[in-house]
């Protein structure tokens, strides 16, 4: 047992104080720092789970459970699951508000604790003691591992110091791949072993994610949800992983004091039995770590590994640079999501829709009044991941030939750059001479994730730079 | 000096050739011989013609390599040629690498299949079809010649004893 | 008698003082005589495996993939690893009856008929995994490139899981006919000696009319060795382009050019040990020991173990490729395989194939039935780990950590793959009793060289 700790209440980004927690998108919004969906939960430091003897584990399928604890003051006491959170300061924890409403709400709705009890007078924190109980709780987290591994291809980050000071080629460096033992360029044709298809005539679309600008909102995961009536698929499925977000934001925690430390550690392991230790140490997130966000979705690769595998053809690459999935055309064989190296594929396990077991918003003639008509909801079987928003792209380009003019700059849009607060997601045709994504490509900070493989996305981020000196 | 069929048993192979050798020698005409499992020099014994299948066999197999191509040619850069992966599909000699394995796979297919085909047909086998062996003993431990008497019958019925036939027998045409 | 010699050193493929008549009443006999009780046990256990597992298959196609443990990162892992399974195993049988008959390797006449009917038999139960694997198996179909009134939508040459429709479709087409047109005389045999009409008219129709004419022969025989020489390239490209599933992927520890051979190897290594497992207890049961010696047994013996100790060097090819290649993702994708949560399958993996197969260095031991017989099932249990390994380690764990997820599997992935095991031995359990299961026609044809009676007579 634990006394005297201090109780943070909280309101998640996505449902807020709780008044729409009957929404399922917002239900299976991942929490962006726990990654956990469909429940709340008390986060609790590493030194106090373990003074507690508090777990956190996965099971066989990779299904996260976790210790449940009796959380009390003078006047309530609930039984709450544990999150074990890197970060969070030791002699406290964290609850969220916004869940547990029982009142009017279905069977799968019916998610979490109500915090609201320990909202006394107004005020967030509170002095509480934690007691272990039995028992174990079924999370649905859809991010098994929390650090990059020191990998370095993912997300590039620099200060604000060497943002300023040094040269593109320090923070920055074009990726190099050995052709015949010569370290040449990956944007080279040498690098090519094919001749190129033409995309300077027409649109040609480019997606830039700033990682500077992204705080991890996730208003672009609903937006995409909304907009491309991606389903929902419940808490048993997301706890096998089989989460259906087209765009997800992944978040990193760090296992030295910084992701740059991470990076380091793992270059200078040398020798099989230091490789293997600090590997293995790299899996672990510190108690204090530096985190970063990153959405990912469809890279859109013009070299794309999913296309070239599917046997029927049912996804291919437009001439405007976007990969499509012909959803009426994929048999589900499901190679193309296994080669695709950033796994933004998703497949339709089940029947999601008109089905009783998964009773949201497509199983009701009321939910479906909030499905976009201009995107077809796919069956079961059918891979499916983001198109870049193509519905829209072709009704700016039809809007545009009515009216007889050209597309606008700022006109194209996708439903997650249009979501996005922070203007930190620009979209646009890179062919278009005056357009701001033309700017935004061809500056200093673009990078692509995983270039060194080949696949030439037609998604760019931006180079993170950290308001410190060094980091 | 009426020329009669004869068929003649024997019950051992190496027995069977020498008394093949011996009638094709004496000039008589041998019409077929049955035999349990193949007789290794029986064929060229009976003066037969070699088998022209394998000839064949590599015909269909360059028409299936030509089917491959012509086919995959056709419908990945003729057709409706795509951009799939970025990988060229402008010219069939550009995106050739990755239809080796298929134009490889129907070659083999094409000449498999053709060949054996051709064999059924040419030695008359497929389902329904009645056995012809006059003895059933034929596929069994047995061997038998179907021959004709010659000028002489008792010659050649005695030059078959001699030779170590177990049975001899008259038939009708 | 020269054309019959063959050397004394050379063991007797045909043992005791048999004729051509006793040839073909050993063969007919597990034909011509009802089962006994172990068969029909065995045939039941068989049935039940087989019901269970179509059943399995049914729920599967009826409610979804979603009843497997699949998940958005291991999109394959039990059903890729059974297909590859037992494609694999297919091989050994096109090998016996193919490429020995290139190299003019009698000892394969006793066992190339079961053989190749393991081929068949194993080839049906592969072929049933790219179907039901599909997210919308109904629409199978759309994978031959058949011309339609969607455009004509046609399917795409660039996919490896393309060039396998082509590569198994031909691989179990022409396994068939070879296997088919070898059997002809020897439906003949049965048919001709048949009693009850209705077994005259069954293997009347079934031996297509052959007659067993010198001419046919003569086709017969440049057919075999065409199949043969067919067959062969067929082997190598099959299980290599099998092999391309994974090695034109860009996914660490499946990205390697080594798969190739190191696949057909394999295929051949579990081939022969599926093989050795059928044979060791049909030639009891059927009484066939004098056809299936312990000559052949080790014959068998040997080939597992060049082909495990070729599987093995590759094992530790792959290991220092990743470590000399400098690729990061490469080098954990196999820190990952023996440390990581899978560990306990790559130790099998390793344990199965590397380590037992060595034992049979040791003649004593590889003329020895149990120990055979248990090395068989080892060395099986171990290649099916192998493709575990490669599948799912690989996957579960790739570039991004993010996405990295576990695997396990749900009884409806263990029931599908147990109902093949059960349909395949249905289907061996029935052709062990309606088919002639040693080419009796190609043993009498060495009956005099390779017989004990007649060896004895000469090295007098």
């Amino acid at each position: 047992m634990m006394s005297d700790l201090d109780l943070v209440l909280y309101t998640k980004t996505g449902l807020g104080d709780g008044q729409q927690s009957s929404n399922p998108w917002l239900q299976e919004f991942p929490d962006p720092i726990t990654r956990v969906t469909w429940d709340n939960y008390l986060t609790v430091s590493y030194e106090d789970a373990e003074r507690l003897g508090l777990e956190n584990y996965n099971v066989s399928n990779g299904a996260l459970n976790g210790s449940y604890v009796n959380l009390s003051n003078d006047n309530s006491t609930i039984k709450v699951p544990v999150i074990i959170q890197p970060g969070q300061t030791p002699g406290t924890v964290g609850l969220s508000l916004g869940y547990g409403k029982t009142q009017a709400m279905s069977e799968e709705m019916n998610v979490g604790v109500n915090a609201y009890r320990f909202y006394d007078d107004f005020k967030r924190v509170h002095k509480v003691t934690l007691t272990k109980v039995k028992g174990d709780h079924e999370f649905a987290c859809i991010q098994l591992h929390n650090t990059m591994m020191g990998r370095d291809e993912i997300i590039k980050e620099t200060s604000y110091e060497e943002f300023i000071e040094e040269d593109k080629s320090v923070w920055n460096p074009t990726v190099m791949v050995s052709k015949n033992h010569i370290e040449t360029k990956v944007t080279s044709k040498e690098v090519d072993i094919w001749r190129e298809f033409d995309r300077s005539t027409g649109h040609h679309f480019n997606l830039s994610i700033d990682l500077n600008k992204c705080n991890g909102c996730g208003a672009c995961v609903i937006a995409c949800h909304a907009e491309n009536n991606v389903p929902v698929v419940g808490k048993e499925e997301v706890r096998k992983s089989r989460d259906m977000h087209w765009i997800r934001i992944d978040r990193y925690y760090s296992s030295q004091d910084t992701i740059r430390g991470d990076v380091e550690a793992k270059d200078e392991a040398s020798g099989f039995r230091e490789y293997r230790a600090t590997q293995t140490k790299l899996e672990k997130a510190s108690a204090n770590p530096q985190v970063v966000f990153q959405p990912i979705s469809c890279m859109h690769c013009n070299h794309a590994p999913c296309e070239t595998v599917c046997p029927v053809a049912a996804t291919s690459h437009g001439r405007e640079g976007q990969n499509q999935m012909a959803y009426n055309r994929c048999v589900g064989t499901r190679y193309c999501a296994n080669n695709c190296p950033y796994k933004v594929r998703r497949f339709n396990w089940f029947q999601y829709s008109d089905n009783d077991e998964f009773d949201y918003n497509m199983n009701n003639d009321l939910g479906k009044m909030a499905i976009n008509p201009d995107v077809n909801v796919r069956s079961r079987g059918v891979m499916e991941k983001c198109s870049l928003c193509i519905q829209m792209t072709q009704k700016v380009k039809l809007d545009a030939k009515k009216e007889g003019r050209r597309v606008r700059d700022g006109e194209f849009k996708t439903a997650c750059s249009e979501s996005c607060d922070d203007n930190a997601m620009v979209f646009g045709d890179i062919n278009d001479r005056d357009s701001e994504i033309l700017k935004v490509k061809d500056g200093d900070r673009t990078y692509r994730v995983l270039e060194s493989i080949g696949t030439k996305p037609n998604v760019i981020y931006q180079v993170k730079i950290r308001n410190s000196k060094k980091i | 000096m009426s020329l009669k069929r004869l068929h003649v048993l024997f019950d051992d192979d190496d027995i069977l050739l020498d008394a093949v050798k011996e009638i094709v020698k004496s000039k008589i005409y041998i019409h077929e011989v049955y035999t349990p499992f193949p007789v290794h020099g029986l064929d060229k014994a009976m003066k037969l013609k070699p088998t022209k299948i394998s000839i064949t066999t590599f015909i269909y197999g360059c028409i299936g390599f030509t089917v491959s191509i012509l086919m995959m040619n056709y419908i990945m850069i003729v057709d409706w040629p795509q951009d799939i992966g970025g990988k060229p599909s402008f010219s069939y000699i550009e995106n050739m690498p990755a239809f080796v394995p298929i134009m490889f796979e129907l070659t083999v297919f094409f000449a498999a299949h053709l060949m054996v085909i051709t064999f059924y047909l040419r030695s008359k086998l497929w389902p329904f079809k009645e056995a012809e062996n006059p003895d059933p003993s034929t596929t069994d431990d047995k061997f038998l010649i179907d021959m004709d008497s010659g000028s002489n019958l008792s010659k050649t019925k005695s030059m078959l004893k001699k030779m170590g036939a177990i049975s001899i027998k008259e038939v009708k045409e | 008698m020269s054309s019959h010699y063959e050397a004394p050193v050379r063991k007797p493929l045909v043992l005791g003082d048999k004729s051509y008549g006793d040839i073909s009443n050993d063969i007919a006999r597990p034909v011509e005589t009802p089962p006994n009780t172990d068969w029909w046990i065995a045939f039941s256990i068989a049935m039940v495996a087989f019901l269970w597992g179509l059943g399995c298959m049914a729920y599967t196609i009826g409610t979804g993939i979603g009843t497997w443990g699949l998940n958005k990162t291991v999109g394959w892992a039990w059903d890729i690893t059974n297909f590859v399974w037992w494609v694999g195993i297919g091989h050994a049988g096109t090998l016996i009856s193919a490429v020995l008959l290139l190299f003019r390797q009698k000892w394969r006449m006793g066992i190339n008929r079961s053989a190749e009917a393991m081929t068949i038999f194993s080839v049906i139960q592969a072929g049933l995994f790219p179907i039901i694997h599909m997210g919308r198996p109904w629409l199978a179909y759309w994978l031959f490139p058949i011309p339609n009134q969607f455009g004509s939508l046609w399917v795409n040459f660039n996919s490896p899981l393309l060039w396998d429709v082509f590569a198994i479709s031909t691989y179990l087409t022409v396994s068939l006919v070879f296997w088919w047109t070898g059997l002809l005389p020897d439906f003949a045999m049965i048919r001709d000696r048949a009693v009850e009409p209705w077994r005259k008219k069954i293997y009347s129709l079934l031996s297509f009319g052959w007659s067993g004419r010198a001419k046919d022969w003569q086709r017969f025989e440049e057919v075999s060795l065409v199949l043969a020489g067919l067959a062969t390239p067929l082997v190598l490209s099959v299980h290599t382009i099998v092999s391309f599933d994974f090695a034109t992927s860009v996914i660490p520890g499946w990205h390697t050019t080594i798969f190739p051979p190191y696949f057909v190897a394999g295929a051949i290594f579990s081939g022969f040990a599926m093989v050795q497992t059928l044979l060791i207890i049909m030639r009891k049961v059927s009484r066939l020991e004098s056809y299936i010696t312990i000559q052949h047994i080790e014959m068998m013996n040997i080939v597992i173990m060049i082909t495990g100790s070729i599987v093995g060097c590759a094992y530790i090819t792959e290991l220092f490729i990743a470590w000399y290649s400098g690729v990061e993702y490469e080098q954990y994708a196999f820190l990952n395989r023996a440390t990581g949560p899978y560990w306990w399958a790559y130790f099998l993996m390793m344990s199965c194939n590397v380590v037992s197969p060595q034992i049979m260095w040791v003649k004593k031991i590889r003329t020895n039935i149990i120990v055979s017989f248990v090395i068989s099932i080892v060395v099986n249990v171990g290649m099916w780990f192998e493709r575990f390994v490669i599948i799912v380690t690989s996957l579960h764990r790739d570039y991004l950590p993010s996405s990295w997820t576990m695997f396990s599997p749900t009884f409806i992935d263990i029931g599908i793959f147990i109902g093949t095991i059960g349909f395949f031995f249905v289907l061996f359990l029935l052709y062990a009793r309606s088919f002639p299961v040693v080419a009796q026609a190609e043993i009498k044809s060495i009956l005099k060289s390779s017989g004990e009676n007649y060896k004895k007579l000469r090295d007098k």
